[in-house]
């Protein structure tokens, strides 16, 4: 992406912020590319308003999505930026700890591309920084699990979700139809994800609750500031789904960073997580299905990291993080394989702990 | 005609140096992205190395389900092409629900081995002790 704030966009940009928000006028400061964007550009911005309910001076985050709109991303899995928008007040509306949504514009003629902006929080990201810790972080762990209860009161009857897709069949049956659409011809030719792919099916869970999930709910993924919670990223993903699919992922031994003995995140064990999700969301978190959408969530890692893979080898995109991303596939299957293992053995192997810096460890990330 | 250093020395003595002389000199900023090309060149050297030895491996672990001898003779393109059509072959039988009620232990066992094969060369770290 060439310079998406430039001598030519700032005024309309601030034109149409002034719009936006009430003001007489907008100055906009653009400080950089922030980490952490795989998929959306992340650019640090003040606001500075004059006039109206919001004036003030204002650290923002402005994330647009590349290439202009919904469709033109390599990664099927994401929502639109006016979508991720919808999501994230319906988020901050709930009480979560989203970022405060400020604007959103789907006029190409502003910046050429798709974009909102919202507050920007301050924090550690990385999740090997975050799970670094002498004694489990018990505090974090369960409030995450109450800001995952939180956000799971929202659903398809909110106001502002009605654009979201809703799925099709059963949410288990859409996410096996997704990872095999990703996967493509990978699907017949490794018989891994062969095999995850029809034990998915087998095992589904019938259809239940729908409700409005993250789905990128991990470490990694949220700011943490003097070991206290201070925003949830990444809401790209997000999407109506089976509750217990957050749940999965969060705790799957992916985003764990090495920390494989505190199962909810690298952070502490299951029960916090569980115990403040419990709290908020007036459910009960039902463990046989978590363990279903963990081997889920390993599913839908692989086939995230072969189209990851693909965006470099297909040209679209060189990139040595996207390419070494397409060749954790081992890993991730490994990861799998352990995984259904256990299930059918309810006995714990030993964790093996790798250090090799890979596609995601998300080292940069300091929004 | 075979060239002297290889391919697979030139890029081993590439490895180390890069590791030994430059990698500790890489200012914060870049580290990360050295230590990413210092990994991507272990794979690619463990993948010249290693890439026949892990497909008789993978075509032993397919022989524990089609019982066909794995044939140690194969090499290159010829191995890589029967191990593929076996795998192949074992994703269809997958889909097809034929490991749905039984043959799931050796399954199991054939898939852990495949996986086994293809990390020595992805992260040997994470291999089984």
């Amino acid at each position: 992406m060439g310079a998406l704030i430039d001598g030519e966009s700032r005024p309309r940009l601030e034109s149409w912020l002034a719009g936006a928000t009430g003001a007489t006028r907008v100055a906009v400061a653009d400080e950089g590319t922030l980490g952490g964007g795989a998929i959306s550009l992340n650019l640090a911005v003040t606001l500075d308003i004059d006039g109206g309910p919001q004036a003030g001076r204002h650290a923002c985050v402005l994330r647009a999505q590349p290439g202009g709109g919904a469709a033109a991303s390599g990664m099927k899995a994401s929502i639109s930026k006016a979508q991720e928008y919808a999501v994230l007040r319906a988020a901050f509306g709930a009480g979560v700890a989203a970022p405060e949504p400020i604007a959103a514009c789907g006029d190409p003629a502003v910046l050429g591309a798709d974009f909102y902006i919202m507050r920007r929080a301050e924090g550690i990201g990385a999740g090997h920084k975050v799970v670094k810790a002498d004694q489990p972080q018990r505090a974090l762990a369960r409030e995450l699990g109450r800001q995952l209860g939180r956000l799971h009161k929202a659903g398809p009857d909110t106001p502002g979700l009605e654009g979201l897709p809703m799925p099709a069949a059963s949410p288990a049956l859409d996410c096996v139809h997704a990872y095999r659409d990703w996967l493509g011809d990978l699907a017949l030719r490794d018989a891994v994800l062969a095999w995850g792919l029809r034990w998915l099916e087998i095992h589904a869970p019938p259809p239940g609750e729908l409700v409005l999930c993250h789905r990128d709910y991990r470490t990694g993924n949220y700011l943490v500031k003097d070991g206290g919670l201070t925003a949830i990223l990444d809401w790209e993903f997000a999407g109506f789904s089976d509750p217990m699919e957050d749940l999965g992922w969060f705790c799957a031994r992916s985003w764990r960073f090495g920390r494989h003995d505190r199962e909810a995140g690298g952070l502490a064990g299951r029960e916090d997580f569980y115990a403040g999700y419990e709290e908020t969301s007036g459910r009960r978190v039902d463990p046989q299905a978590v363990a279903y959408w963990e081997t889920a969530a390993y599913m839908r890692w692989a086939a995230i990291a072969v189209l990851q893979g693909r965006r470099h080898t297909s040209g679209e995109e060189p990139s040595l993080e996207l390419a070494l991303t397409g060749r954790m596939l081992p890993e991730i299957e490994l990861d799998l394989l352990r995984h259904i293992h256990g299930l059918g053995l309810r006995a714990s192997a030993p964790a093996a702990v790798g250090a090799e810096p890979s596609g995601d460890a998300d080292e940069e990330r300091v929004a | 005609m075979r060239t002297s250093p290889d391919a697979q020395e030139l890029l081993s003595i590439v490895a180390d140096t890069f590791r030994t002389d430059l990698l500790p000199h890489i200012p914060p900023a870049q580290r990360y992205t050295a230590l990413m090309i210092a990994n991507a060149l272990g794979i690619v050297q463990r993948e010249l190395a290693g890439v026949d030895e892990a497909g008789h491996a993978m075509l032993a672990a397919l022989a524990l389900l089609y019982g066909e001898d794995a044939d140690d003779s194969l090499s290159g393109a010829d191995l890589r092409q029967r191990v593929e059509a076996l795998q192949h072959r074992l994703c269809i039988e997958i889909a097809a629900g034929d490991f749905d009620h039984e043959g799931q232990d050796v399954l199991m066992e054939c898939l852990e081995e495949i996986v086994q094969a293809r990390l020595g060369i992805a992260n040997p770290k994470l291999l089984r002790g």
